[in-house]
């Protein structure tokens, strides 16, 4: 009985909210906000997005498993090398738009039936299912334990209980953060733009700040495109974010998060901030303008920025003052809807090794999650023209290295909403002691449920 | 069984089937055609609305278990000052959007009705082709009209007149204003193809009497136009008052996924409470809660259009 009221009540909002017709898909057409999207934009500036949809084509002796994805991963590509090499196993792909296939897994898991083999969940998703754990398969009872070892620490993490042995899923790509910057208004400032300059000249945030009061006076500009970014690189340094593991709202006790927002207010007020809400389309032009000088962002954010100003050849990258943080990426589920998890998990287990991700990297730019890759002498040399001919790979792989997973928790998102608002109000004129309080107490009544 | 028994029973059907009147059958053939539509509605119609209604007294994420809370979803919502910041928007939004609307329609219909007009068609379509484009290509071109930045399209029209530039996305009146005029331009068409066919409904003689007797063309709009289309007046506010309740893709796509307090509407709140937040009993308690604000002005709206229709002529 439980299964059909699942289904429904989600069926039920989506009939409530739609009612007055042509809503329906309303979800986002194009004004993605920031945490959950795009994560695998870097495909975008990839050619080839093959529609998989090789509607089963299994012949009666092969075993049939069904892998739902978002984005452009080329993983179906992959796949046709698996299936010659084990012609007992077909694998169906249904690709679709990331936050329908975020919705689609929710209710289907919801409904407890229509969930496929395998699922992708985004980093942002993830923390949804933290609660549900018996929807799907435990990948350490599965033998994923010995594939630990093969990923770098945090990511694991991500994917794992803290509270018990257990495993959501396998990381696919990743996104660690770092600081894209247009050397062409460095120099226009008079500062260093060459990438080992300019990482030398900004080691901390201090300089940082010192440096984008050398650009605001010489050129006008803002240093930083919008006060979610800027915020977001310092929100990633700290050791806590707005929740502990207990569930409590920490945010009020936060010292790191407040010395993070009162950082950024400050650089507003200086007016060192520009207000270019991400994926607006001034915030877009920005990049082949010049409208601001840096942009702190993940690894993906390559492809954006080449689509955005593809004719542009001052945009560098570096790390970021004081570490990375990590931005995107996805993690692979196995349902427990699904009658083929052993196949299905021996199949992740080949796709997501360090020489298959190689592959999606030099493929699709999906940027590895297993360190062993970052050794590899293809990955080593691979350099960007637009770039300037920098070893971009390395440049993430470094960033990669550095990251420390915190704890988010299940209302991350909405808290992390209203610190973005907050910020933008702030920059709109608002007192910065003031929205903060503001700030708090709205969070606690959106999470007061 | 034997064979003989069976054969006895076809007859009989056959009898009582001889016996059905051809009333009878043309009732049963006429619910058979009309059942796939009901049947549909009821698996993806009925049954989901009176689920909702259902949860409304349950909290649940989604997947864990469902536990009864009885009111206490209606007390949380009714305790949030956002839940009825988004009720002042919606119906802010809705006056802002959708009274101007039946305004400037009447005015456009009779304009598209006037024999003066030539290329009338052309005309007609142009005005009703913002209704069938999608609503998020709408809300996509609007969000960029009404760009924050200085160079935005309003906000450097407005600079010619030395304003300064408003922040469309965040300000407590720009927000409404944008939205509202997104809504205003997408319905005015549909409500003045309403009110043409109104119009042309309108015998002829009426004007040329009006006409004989001297009257301008704002007394002919007022004494003979505007009393005869009563009924497509009351039918146009009845749907933007309804629809106006459930403005939603607007506010969403021009302030993000979550909305803004400055712009959320009821139906942006209730979908953030389930689908960004995973609360689906309170979402599906501001859900009942609209079902019932939406009765309450669809029963006072008969009202007043029934008081209006029986009183004795007035005017004229």
């Amino acid at each position: 009985m439980k299964k059909y009221f699942g289904l429904t009540s989600v069926a039920a909002l989506f009939v409530l909210a739609a009612c007055g017709g042509d809503n329906a898909d309303g979800n986002n057409g194009g004004n993605d906000d920031g945490n959950a999207n795009n994560s695998n934009a870097e495909a975008a500036n990839n050619e080839g997005e093959e529609a998989a949809n090789n509607n089963s084509g299994a012949s009666e002796d092969q075993i049939e498993l069904n892998f739902w994805l978002f984005g452009a991963t080329g993983y179906p590509d992959l796949a046709e090398q698996y299936m010659e090499e084990n012609p007992d196993i077909y694998i169906n792909f249904q690709e679709i738009d990331m936050e329908d296939h975020h919705n689609n897994l929710f209710t289907a898991l919801s409904a407890g039936s229509g969930a496929p083999d395998m699922a992708a969940v985004e980093v942002a998703e993830i923390e949804r299912y933290r609660g549900a754990e018996d929807r799907f398969y435990n990948l350490n009872e599965l033998g994923a334990e010995e594939m630990e070892d093969q990923y770098l620490d945090w990511v694991w993490e991500i994917g794992q209980d803290p509270e018990s042995d257990y495993l959501f899923g396998l990381p696919t790509d990743i996104g660690p953060t770092v600081m894209f910057y247009q050397a062409n208004i460095f120099e226009e400032a008079g500062l260093d733009s060459d990438p080992e300059s300019v990482e030398e000249m900004l080691t901390d945030w201090d300089e940082y700040e010192e440096a984008a009061a050398q650009i605001y006076d010489a050129t006008g500009l803002p240093m930083v495109d919008s006060p979610e970014t800027i915020f977001n690189a310092l929100r990633d340094q700290s050791e806590q974010l707005y929740f502990n593991e207990e569930g409590d709202f920490i945010l009020p006790e936060n010292e790191d998060l407040r010395e993070a927002y009162d950082f950024t207010t400050e650089m507003i007020e200086a007016g060192y901030v520009g207000g270019y809400e991400m994926w607006t389309p001034e915030w877009g032009s920005g990049m082949s303008d010049g409208s601001y000088a840096t942009l702190p962002a993940p690894a993906w954010m390559q492809g954006v920025i080449k689509d955005n100003a593809p004719d542009h050849e001052d945009w560098r990258i570096a790390s970021l003052p004081e570490g990375a943080g990590n931005w995107g990426g996805s993690w692979i589920t196995i349902p427990e809807q699904s009658e083929h998890p052993e196949e299905a998990y021996a199949f992740l287990n080949w796709l997501l090794s360090p020489e298959q991700q190689l592959e999606a990297f030099e493929n699709m730019g999906l940027f590895p999650s297993a360190p062993e890759v970052y050794e590899m002498e293809e990955f080593q040399n691979y350099t960007d023209d637009y770039f300037g001919g920098q070893e971009t790979a390395s440049i993430f792989a470094n960033a990669a290295e550095e990251v420390e997973h915190t704890y988010t928790g299940p209302n991350y998102t909405a808290a992390n909403d209203e610190m973005i608002d907050a910020l933008f109000n702030v920059f709109d004129g608002a007192d910065p002691d003031q929205e903060w309080d503001d700030m708090i107490q709205r969070i606690e009544q959106r999470i007061d449920r | 069984m034997s064979s003989d028994t069976t054969a006895a029973e076809e007859v009989k059907l056959n009898k009582r089937k001889k016996g059905m009147s051809q009333r009878v059958k043309n009732m049963i053939s006429g619910y058979l055609f009309i059942s796939p539509f009901y049947l549909l509605f009821i698996v993806f119609g009925l049954f989901p609305i009176l689920f909702s209604f259902y949860l409304a007294f349950f909290q649940w994420d989604g997947l864990g278990d469902m536990t009864f809370v009885a009111f206490n979803n209606f007390s949380i919502i009714f305790n949030d000052p956002l839940f009825w910041k988004s009720i002042y928007n919606t119906i802010i939004i809705g006056l802002m959007g959708t009274a101007p609307q039946l305004v400037f329609g009447l005015l456009l219909a009779y304009a598209l009705n006037s024999a003066l007009l030539r290329f009338t068609n052309i005309f007609r379509v142009a005005i009703f082709l913002p209704y069938v484009t999608s609503i998020v290509a709408v809300a996509i071109v609007f969000s960029v009209i009404f760009s924050n930045q200085e160079g935005g399209l309003v906000n450097s029209f407005l600079g010619l007149f030395g304003v300064e530039p408003i922040t469309w996305s965040r300000s407590e009146w720009g927000t409404k204003v944008a939205i509202a005029t997104m809504i205003f331009w997408r319905w005015v068409g549909y409500n003045t193809i309403i009110y043409l066919a109104g119009m042309q409904a309108i015998p002829n003689d009426l004007y040329e009497a009006a006409k004989m007797d001297g009257a301008t063309v704002g007394q002919q709009i007022r004494h003979i136009t505007i009393p005869m289309l009563k009924p497509f007046i009351f039918f146009t506010v009845f749907t933007s008052t309804i629809g106006a309740l459930q403005v939603f893709a607007e506010p969403q796509i021009f302030q993000g996924r979550g909305g803004r307090p400055e712009g959320i509407s009821i139906v942006l709140y209730l979908y953030r409470e389930a689908f960004v937040s995973n609360y689906f009993g309170t979402a599906s308690a501001v859900a009942l809660v609209l079902f019932f604000i939406i009765i309450i002005l669809a029963v006072a709206n008969l009202l007043i259009a029934n008081r209006i229709g029986q009183s004795p002529r007035r005017g004229l």
